[in-house]
Parts: structure tokens; C-alpha cells; sequence
């Protein structure tokens, strides 16, 4: 498909989904609450897959920005600085999730190893939750956060901001790709040393993808310290806002933009059933799932040949096929 | 806030810290094993030490068999459930680099802890011995046995481990692949057996820790992942790719941690541990205990 296409596309499917909400009853169906955690997930995917996709570096630390951006507005609004979806509130929700990932990634990245970078973001999820679990009256401790629930009128704005999260992280991914800017990520993935030796600033770049995914990041956090009112440590730093995106971005395809879209919708509906049919069970499906879904579809979805041939018309080589992955020792 | 206690109390604090560390030493040391082969940090470790712990705890229960004595059951059965581990799920995606191999150990982590949380209740277990509660008085200090015990397994893990990788030839293999595996495929080293092989110990290490911890906690299904990071925190203090340094890093992981407790909470003993970790692996990658060279080991 052609750039246009591409992109008429985006806004086809994003129309019909924004014209949901006028067939079901967004207030009751299952659907538009489904659909709102869809949306989310592929803003978190899109973020993983700009930093691990793109740029080759494996973050593990998602649910530490999402976790910081969603306590952002909880402190914020409990000391009536930020107001009930404030959007200069959620932006702000994103940068400081984005300093921190400057003032870490560039200790952190400078090193050539990826592992230190993959142990010490997850490292950093672990320290933020324990951080905000011993806060005390700030940030409420291990209970967390209340906010106050009688703000909330309507499913359609949540509806509509995760629509526009994961528009729009869909679209930064792609816009910064295709740039130079995307060249120069994908050659520090590719092969760092020759990336360097054609002057490109490897730090520079690596600490640009981290930060703009944790800006999303911190985006994804503040929409749900929104909707569910309750912004605790458990949760919010939970592991699962970093895995599940990872897992949905490695389905769909590492390294595509269409990719963790798709990822993200099919396993939003794959856990979903799970959770309806096999309620006991469903947290070790999702362990099995990674699992296979490594061993017999590392390539994702995307680069399965007849989808293929419908969306990409050529061929898209995986990164991890190509051993792109493998960090190999220079 | 800041007293300075009498001096029996230091000590006695240093002592527990350092039985303590031990077991983080022993995790520590699988990891490091294959982390020098494979160049992946195997996340599951500490979910394949809860269930050694409750593998401990069942052969407790059902056959009264005295956890010590488990180990003879335990760390067979470890070895061998890593080598299967290998084959079935990390030989195919081996050769494709470390990034599906860590997703993979990571949905192994998931799926063990949920396993284990539906089969075994996500309530906590603890083993009760006639020695659980036994300790050693010498010199004003007490010492407890079962933490005794655990060090002592750690010392001799990690000296069966380091005899291991000298004098055998399978263990020389290992440390030629951990040291540059393209040129040790060169000269006859199959890969995969190698990787194998670390995943052997790596595991059955996770069974004598996974005794070891039986004996001394109370557990649970998803304690693992602390574990894990844990040890990983080890790993990062002592310096990748080495044996007695992983041990060595325990130990002062496990000092650190139960100072920090002493002198603030537990909870900030905890952040004080992953700072610690951060900031040496932003300022000293290589490792505190490994003299630097100047350059980073690839």
C-alpha cells in the first residue's frame, strides 16, 4: 500500500471507530469498555515498539511511567492543582514520566550492553512502586490513592480519549519512522557500531525513542487514574502494564507500526474470553501464550505471509528473524 | 533518629545479613551461569525456586521427609527439569538471539506463578521442623540453624560449581562459550549443549535454594519474582559471569538489606537494595567485586 493509502486508512478505521459509541449504548455495552482497554493497550504496545521494535532497546520498566503518570494526577488532583480530565493535567502526566526516563536512560543506555538497560528498568518499576508505597500521606501508601468518583458522568470521554491515545501514539510511531529520524533508530537497532561510525548520535537517539515512550506511557496511566478512581501501588505498578504490552506487540509484529494494533485488539479479545470462560485459569493462559507464541510466531502476526500480502504488498523482513535482536557483541 | 547501638547488635545484624545474602548468593550463581552462556537474564528463576520450595514442603508433608534430606529428591529432579526446560522451549528460539529467549523465561515466570497459585492456593506455606526455630549461641551471638544450613549450602554450591567449571570438560566448555562463543563453536563447543548444561545446574541451584528457602521462610506463589530480582541485584553487585562474585554479591545484598531494615523499615531497606542496584549498574556495570579493566565486557 502507498503512503496515502496508508493513511487514509487510519483515518477510515478511526472514524468508524469514533462512530461506535452512536450504535451501542456506550454506558452499558461490554463492547465500549472493551474497546476503551483495546485503545489502551495499543498506545502502551505502540510505546514499547517504538523503544524495542524500533530502536532495539528492551525496556521492561513500561509500568513504572504508567504507574508515575497515572499518581501524577492522583496527587495532582487530590491537591486540586489538576482538575477532572484536565488535559494540560494528562500532558503533564506524560512529561514528567518523560524526565524521568531522560534522567535514567542516559546512564543507563550509555552503557553498549542492552541487558543493564532491561535489568534496570525493571528495577525502576520495582523502586517507583516500593517508593510510592512507602510515601505516606502523599501518595497514601500501600491503599493508595481515592479520587473523587462523583466526577464521573459519562463512558463516552473516556471512550474518546483512549480512541485519540492510541491514535495518536500510532501516528507518532509512524511519523517518527518514516522520518530520518526513523532511519537513525533503526540503524542504532540494526547494528550500533556502524551506526556511530556514520555519526549518528546513538545515545541521542536511544534516549529520544525512551522518552517519547514513556511520555505515552504516562498518557496511558493518567487515563486510567481517570477512570478507575483508585490509583494504588499493586495495580498500577503491576507487572502486567508491562507485560501484556510486550506480549501484544510481539503477536502483531516488533518493528511494524501495524503490528501492535493488531497484537493489541486480538489479545485484548483473547484475555477478555478468557476471563468470561476460564476465570480461574486465565493468568496461566496468558503465561502459555507467551510462550507459544514465541516459540512458533516470534514474527508476529503482520509477517504471517497472507497477511502479508494483503497489507504490506512487499516483503517487511523481522527484526528478530534477522537476528536484529541478539545485542551480538561488537 | 540516628542512634549508633552497642556493638553485639552490629554484629549480630552483619551476621544475619550474611546468612541471609547466602541464599540470594545460591539463586544468584544459576543465573549468572546462564546469563555467561545464553546472554540472557533467566527471570523465572525465582518462580523455579518457589517450586522447589514447595516441592520441599510437599515431601514434608506427604512423606515426612526431612527437608535436608530432600535435597537427594529436590536437585536431581531440578537438574533434570532444566534440561528439559532447554530442550522444549529455549532450543528453537536459541539461535535467534536473547530477545524471545527473556520473553519466554518471562511467561515462564507468569505461568509458573499462576500454576503454582491454582494448584497449591495462593495461600503462604511455611515448614515446621523440630529445628526450625533452633539457633546456635556462641560468643553473645545466635545464630539461627536453618540460616547456618542455608550458608553453608551456598559456600558448598558455589564450590561445586567453581570445581566444576575448572576441572571438568564440559565445565571448561562452558566457561569457553560463557568467554567468546562464536570462537568456542569454532573448535568443536556445540552451543546447545553447553546452553544446556548451564541450564541444568542453573536450575538444580534454583532446587538447593528452593530447599533452603523452605526451610527458613514462609512462601508463597508469586514470591518468586522478588527473588528474581533479587538475585539479580546480586548478579549486578558481584559482576556478571562470575561465580564466586554472584555468591559475594549476595552477601552484601543480604548486609545491606538487613541493615537498611535495622536502621529504617523494612520497606525502605527494599528501595535501598534496587538504588543500590541502579546505581551500580549506571556507574559500574562490571561489577564491584571485578577490577576494572576499562573497557566493558562484551
Amino acid at each position: 500500500m502507498k503512503r496515502k493509502t496508508r493513511i487514509g486508512l487510519l483515518i477510515l478505521v478511526t472514524a468508524l471507530f469514533a462512530a461506535v459509541p452512536l450504535i451501542l449504548d456506550s454506558e452499558n455495552s461490554y463492547y465500549v469498555y472493551f474497546l476503551f482497554m483495546a485503545f489502551t493497550y495499543i498506545a502502551l504496545s505502540q510505546s514499547w515498539n517504538l523503544v524495542a521494535g524500533y530502536t532495539g532497546q528492551i525496556s521492561l520498566g513500561l509500568h513504572a511511567f504508567f504507574g508515575l503518570g497515572a499518581y501524577v494526577i492522583a496527587i495532582g488532583w487530590g491537591k486540586e492543582i489538576i482538575g477532572f480530565l484536565d488535559p494540560l493535567g494528562m500532558v503533564l502526566s506524560g512529561l514528567i514520566p518523560a524526565i524521568l526516563a531522560v534522567a535514567i536512560g542516559i546512564p543507563l543506555l550509555s552503557k553498549l550492553r542492552g541487558d543493564y538497560f532491561a535489568l534496570g528498568t525493571l528495577g525502576l518499576g520495582e523502586i517507583l512502586r516500593l517508593i510510592f508505597i512507602q510515601g505516606g500521606a502523599l501518595t497514601g501508601g500501600s491503599a493508595g490513592l481515592m479520587l473523587p468518583s462523583s466526577s464521573y458522568t459519562s463512558m463516552l470521554p473516556y471512550y474518546f480519549i483512549a480512541l485519540f491515545l492510541a491514535v495518536f501514539a500510532t501516528a507518532v510511531t509512524y511519523l517518527m519512522v518514516k522520518s530520518s529520524l526513523g532511519w537513525a533508530l533503526i540503524s542504532v537497532r540494526d547494528d550500533e557500531t556502524a551506526a556511530a561510525a556514520n555519526g549518528v548520535n546513538v545515545l541521542k537517539y536511544k534516549v529520544l525513542a525512551f522518552t517519547v515512550g514513556a511520555f505515552m506511557a504516562g498518557l496511558c496511566g493518567s487515563l486510567q487514574a481517570y477512570y478507575l478512581f483508585h490509583v494504588h501501588p499493586q495495580n498500577f505498578f503491576g507487572l502486567n502494564w508491562t507485560l501484556y504490552p510486550i506480549l501484544m506487540c510481539v503477536m502483531g509484529g516488533v518493528g511494524s507500526t501495524i503490528g501492535p494494533v493488531i497484537g493489541a485488539v486480538f489479545l485484548s479479545a483473547v484475555f477478555e474470553l478468557a476471563k468470561i470462560l476460564l476465570p480461574e485459569i486465565h493468568p496461566i493462559f496468558s503465561g502459555v501464550l507467551i510462550v507459544l507464541t514465541i516459540i512458533f510466531l516470534p514474527d508476529g502476526l503482520v509477517r504471517l505471509r497472507w497477511f502479508r500480502n494483503i497489507f504490506e504488498g512487499r516483503k517487511t523482513e523481522s527484526p528478530i528473524n534477522l537476528k536484529l535482536f541478539t545485542g551480538k557483541e561488537k | 533518629m540516628f542512634y549508633l547501638p552497642p556493638i553485639d547488635i552490629l554484629l549480630q545484624i552483619m551476621i544475619n545479613g550474611i546468612l541471609f545474602g547466602a541464599m540470594y548468593g545460591i539463586a544468584a550463581i544459576g543465573l549468572s551461569l546462564i546469563f555467561g552462556t545464553m546472554q540472557i537474564i533467566f527471570i523465572a528463576q525465582g518462580a523455579m525456586i518457589i517450586l522447589a520450595a514447595y516441592g520441599t514442603f510437599w515431601l514434608f508433608h506427604f512423606f515426612s521427609m526431612d527437608p535436608y534430606l530432600s535435597i537427594i529428591v529436590i536437585f536431581p529432579v531440578s537438574v533434570i527439569f532444566g534440561l528439559g526446560l532447554y530442550q522444549v522451549l529455549f532450543r528453537r528460539v536459541a539461535r535467534a538471539g536473547k530477545f524471545p529467549s527473556l520473553l519466554i523465561a518471562f511467561g515462564l515466570m507468569v505461568l509458573l506463578e499462576n500454576l503454582m497459585s491454582v494448584l497449591f492456593t495462593p495461600n503462604s506455606r511455611g515448614l515446621r521442623t523440630s529445628y526450625t526455630a533452633f539457633g546456635i549461641s556462641a560468643l553473645g551471638l545466635k545464630i539461627s540453624f536453618t540460616r547456618l544450613m542455608a550458608f553453608i549450602m551456598a559456600i558448598l554450591a558455589t564450590t561445586g560449581v567453581s570445581l566444576f567449571l575448572k576441572k571438568t570438560l564440559i565445565g571448561k566448555a562452558v566457561r569457553a562459550a560463557s568467554e567468546n562463543l562464536e570462537s568456542a563453536t569454532l573448535v568443536g563447543i556445540t552451543p546447545h549443549k553447553v546452553n544446556m548444561v548451564t541450564f541444568g545446574i542453573g536450575i538444580g541451584l534454583a532446587g538447593l535454594a528452593g530447599v533452603a528457602t523452605a526451610t527458613t521462610y514462609s512462601f508463597g506463589p508469586y514470591f518468586g519474582f522478588v527473588f528474581s530480582l533479587k538475585a539479580m541485584i546480586a548478579l549486578a553487585l558481584g559482576g556478571m559471569g562470575s561465580v564466586v562474585g554472584a555468591l559475594m554479591g549476595g552477601v552484601l545484598l543480604g548486609v545491606l538489606e538487613s541493615y537498611g531494615a535495622f536502621f529504617l523499615t523494612g520497606g525502605w531497606a527494599d528501595v535501598i537494595s534496587y538504588a543500590a542496584f541502579l546505581l551500580v549498574l549506571m556507574f559500574r556495570p562490571e561489577g564491584l567485586f571485578v577490577r576494572s579493566s576499562g573497557s566493558e565486557r562484551p
